[in-house]
């Protein structure tokens, strides 16, 4: 299931994002290049968000948080796998909230979902891949994280 | 001393379950009559004043959207004050709460507050869907479990708490659930049958998971001074507290345990003036397992990290140091999220009273009875936690002390 991360450029994977995902995720131009999130910071207090703010609810001030790609790289604060799935999902799935170096937990689906393979604390990168259908069938991408080691 | 400005003089549930067979209207009705005409010395419908219709999700479930005159309007009441309440998991508790205040700001000497809400119309695929709704980072398989399941795995990775300490939750609330007529689900299971059930969301399996029930619940709360007219057993409200979180959970910092329940707690406990070792006995929001085992440390009942143990130690049984669930709890009375907070409050009216025996009339009283609480220090405390996020509780401590 899992795309081979080099091949999803902007130009070929653009049009299977889910588009109301697309102001979250920094797709990778090149080949070198790999996808980001994309957060906010706060000019004034220093706070990170994903999803991105338009004010900071600590500031309440009128500067507008600046977006910022966050780091593709976290590690595995805890975990869920899914088996009774909502409508349009593949059960069974994994579910991970994973913590980056900016302070922030990302909610993110996992790439792996054998129960014996997820540890918590392990090390997780970013990428892009199909989280779902659509009612038409047609495949759905958006982001997931995918452990280091596998 | 408690609070106590706000007394409840009548309480009335119907039985949850699958009811297909009956209307909202109809729920809400008979959960009316059933509490109007258990009030001790008799009750006169003319000396409502303000009413609260509590339903968290009507429009979604597949209900028309309710107002405050879709109760008023069917039970005779037309004329009347009545608002509509929608709070997550504790929209009945959060209605129960919003009249106590009307009550005591000497604007209502009496008020009726209900609570009702039709969950089994829709398929569950259906439902849990719905559950994805908000922002879109979120709309990628979130559901309940999705909120609650990584709760249970940092808790397991924390402190060692088990499968099996889970699964005791369980089979403690099924079988008080047997002794309670109202409950949707009457029948003993074993942490054999817990480990068998189908997994829904690893680590949770279904028996770990309350059902989705249809019910209805009302009481009829007065000013303190007023209760005699109505009864000698009145149940005093001697404290709530309503406490919030962040909005997602995935701001939140700390997955052991809910910050929106310690808060509540927090104000509920300062507000009647005890401290949670003055509890005889509580019903929590047992949506799943691991919620009433995180519930007996947000609540006080033990030390962060011990849930697991206090159940395995049976503290939280019928005789144990504090009965946590008598009625069933949600597991297997069922989680109608309107009439839910409602209900267990209608149960801790009766176990104060020491009066489970003839808890509306409902059932055998011999099989009643055998859900009855040793009150000693006279306190109950009724608690839900849940919508968006897992941010917001409410906590009611309710007393039979004057
Ligand atoms: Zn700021």
């Amino acid at each position: 299931m899992t795309t081979d991360n080099n091949a999803l450029r902007v130009d070929t994977i653009g049009n299977l994002i889910d588009p109301k995902l697309k102001p979250f995720i920094k797709l990778p131009e090149s080949p070198s290049e790999k996808p980001h999130l994309i957060g906010s910071k706060c000019s004034s207090c220093g706070e990170y968000f994903f999803p991105k703010r338009a004010i900071c609810p600590n500031c309440l001030k009128d500067e507008k948080p600046e977006d910022i790609l966050l780091d593709n790289k976290g590690k595995l604060y805890t975990y869920c796998i899914v088996k009774a799935a909502p409508l349009g999902f593949d059960a069974p799935y994994a579910i991970g909230y994973v913590d980056i170096p900016e302070g922030l937990r990302i909610f993110s689906p996992l790439t792996e979902c054998d129960k014996g393979k997820i540890k918590i604390g392990m090390d997780l990168e970013l990428i892009v891949d199909k989280i779902r259908e659509d009612e038409a069938g047609q495949a759905v991408y958006g982001y997931k994280f995918k452990p280091v080691s596998l | 001393m408690g609070w106590n400005k706000v007394a409840i003089v009548g309480v009335g549930i119907i039985k949850f379950g699958e009811l297909f067979d009956k209307d909202w209207e109809v729920m809400v009705e008979e959960a009316y009559l059933n509490t109007i005409n258990n009030v001790d010395k008799g009750f006169d419908p003319k000396d409502i004043q303000a009413a609260w219709i509590a339903d968290c999700r009507p429009g979604a479930h597949g209900t028309q959207t309710i107002a405050g005159v879709s109760l008023v309007g069917n039970i005779g009441l037309a004329g009347i004050p009545c608002t509509h309440i929608e709070n997550g998991c504790p929209t009945g508790s959060d209605g129960f709460r919003n009249a106590c205040l009307g009550v005591a700001s000497g604007v209502y000497d009496v008020a009726l507050v209900l609570g009702a809400e039709k969950m089994r119309d829709k398929s569950t695929a259906e439902m849990l869907s719905l559950a994805a709704q908000g922002h879109p980072v979120l709309q990628r398989g979130e559901t309940a479990m999705t909120m609650f399941a990584p709760q249970a795995m940092r808790h397991m990775h924390e402190f060692g708490t088990t499968k099996e300490q889970m699964a005791m939750v369980a089979v403690k609330n099924h079988k008080n659930g047997v002794y309670d007529p109202y409950s949707h689900y009457r029948y003993e299971i074993t942490i054999e049958d817990v480990f068998k059930s189908p997994m829904v969301c690893s680590p949770l399996n279904l028996l770990d998971c309350c059902p989705q029930t249809d019910g209805a619940a009302a009481a009829i709360i007065c000013r303190a001074d007023l209760a005699e007219k109505y009864t000698d057993k009145p149940v005093y409200v001697a404290g709530f507290g309503m406490g919030t979180d962040t909005f997602y959970v995935h701001e939140k910092e700390d997955f052991t345990e809910f910050v929106a329940s310690v808060r509540a707690a927090k104000q509920a406990y300062s507000m009647a003036g005890i401290e949670p070792k003055d509890i005889d006995v509580a019903e929590v929001h047992d949506c799943f397992s691991i919620t009433e085992i995180i519930n007996y440390e947000d609540l006080g009942f033990c030390k962060k990290g011990e849930g697991g143990k206090f159940i395995e130690q049976g503290k939280s049984d019928l005789d144990g140091e504090v009965a946590v669930n008598p009625s069933g709890g949600l597991m297997s009375k069922g989680h109608p999220l309107g009439a839910t907070g409602i209900a267990q409050i209608a149960e801790l009216f009766w176990q104060l009273r020491e009066d489970v025996r003839n808890s509306n009339g409902a059932g055998d009283p011999g099989v009643n009875e055998k859900r009855q609480v040793k009150i000693r220090k006279g306190y109950g405390l009724q608690h839900n936690v849940g919508g968006r996020g897992i941010s917001n509780s409410v906590v009611t401590i309710l007393t039979r002390n004057k």
